[in-house]
């Protein structure tokens, strides 16, 4: 599985608590929003991760094996996503979203998560532009079918709904919650 | 763990006891809970000086210094560094260096000594206590 990260930390080698020690810093030196690589050889990391990410409010987005070495992929999370209010009054749910899907109506999902968090699980056929690329590549998306914005929580794609409706797009709708409650299916990464 | 508290009584001195306080400490730290540790009794060769550089293995475990090695096991000398750049407060048993005649200077800088009542106060609140 490719996955684009922002920082890679190494901490091939290093025993418990060490791992998260140095996670612990590298998270704090990263900007919120951006996604954390962790290559660690500690057995225990895995759990460690999880349950550090869990306690600190981080996103931890999955570990995959590669060559003897776990990466874990963390997402720090930012304030403003916790606290920001939703402002674009145009919204779908997930259970709408997905009956269309299943529908096979002419729908185009735009995932505005980071391409980490794209990679472990996303709606299938869903672009992903993340929130903080999207003026750059607003070319990329076709505006002549109803555009569904999803992120994990609904503020980042509120965000984007909202750019994108000020540039001149129509039919764009937020789903909310997002992708942290979506309970069809998922596709990953190869 | 933001807002919580972690209350740890270190008073045996052997390299097990250092890693168990050091671990829960450190890890407890880094996930952003305010720590603070009460050295007493062999307790405080965890921070002393020198004794801390050096701390026996229980009598008959010598071997484990292998296993150390191999996994490659931060040192405790490296433990108590990440502690203190976490800002987990050590705390040394005023009354027990009394004891053994020891005074603040033959220990790791940027401790703070107390007594019974400085660890209660600190502890008083904390949602998670522990004793080695």
């Amino acid at each position: 599985m490719n996955i684009t990260a922002n920082e890679v930390l190494d901490a091939k080698g290093l025993a418990c608590p060490m791992p998260i020690i140095r996670t612990k810093k590298a998270i704090t030196n990263l900007e919120p929003g951006k996604v954390l690589e962790v290559k660690a050889t500690d057995k225990g990391s895995t759990a460690d991760i999880k349950a550090w990410a869990e306690g600190t409010g981080h996103q931890y987005l999955g570990t995959i094996v590669e060559d003897g070495v776990l990466k874990h992929y963390i997402r720090r999370a930012s304030d403003h996503e916790i606290k920001a209010e939703k402002k674009f009054e145009h919204v779908i749910d997930l259970e709408e979203l997905q009956q269309k899907i299943e529908a096979n109506e002419n729908v185009t999902v735009l995932d505005v998560r980071e391409p980490a968090e794209y990679a472990f699980g996303h709606i299938a056929d869903a672009i992903n532009i993340p929130l903080g690329e999207l003026d750059d590549r607003i070319d990329e998306i076709k505006s002549d079918k109803e555009l569904f914005i999803i992120c994990r929580t609904g503020s980042r794609s509120d965000l984007a709904a909202q750019k994108l409706t000020e540039k001149g797009m129509e039919n764009v709708k937020n789903v909310v919650p997002g992708m942290s409650q979506w309970n069809g299916p998922v596709e990953k990464n190869n | 763990m933001a807002n919580s508290k972690v209350a740890i009584i270190a008073s045996n001195g052997g390299l097990f006891d250092a890693y168990k306080v050091f671990n829960i400490a450190s890890a407890a730290a880094a996930s952003d809970a305010e720590v603070g540790i009460f050295f007493t009794f062999e307790g405080l060769n965890l921070i002393h000086k020198e004794a801390h550089k050096n701390l026996p293995l229980p009598e008959g475990r010598e071997h484990f210094a292998e296993g150390f090695k191999q996994a490659n096991v931060p040192s405790i000398e490296e433990l108590v560094q990440v502690a203190q750049e976490m800002d987990v407060k050590l705390i040394g048993c005023q009354m027990t260096m009394d004891v053994m005649n020891l005074d603040k200077d033959q220990f790791i800088d940027g401790i703070e000594v107390g007594g019974a009542a400085t660890f209660i106060e600190f502890a008083k609140d904390a949602n998670i206590t522990l004793t080695f």
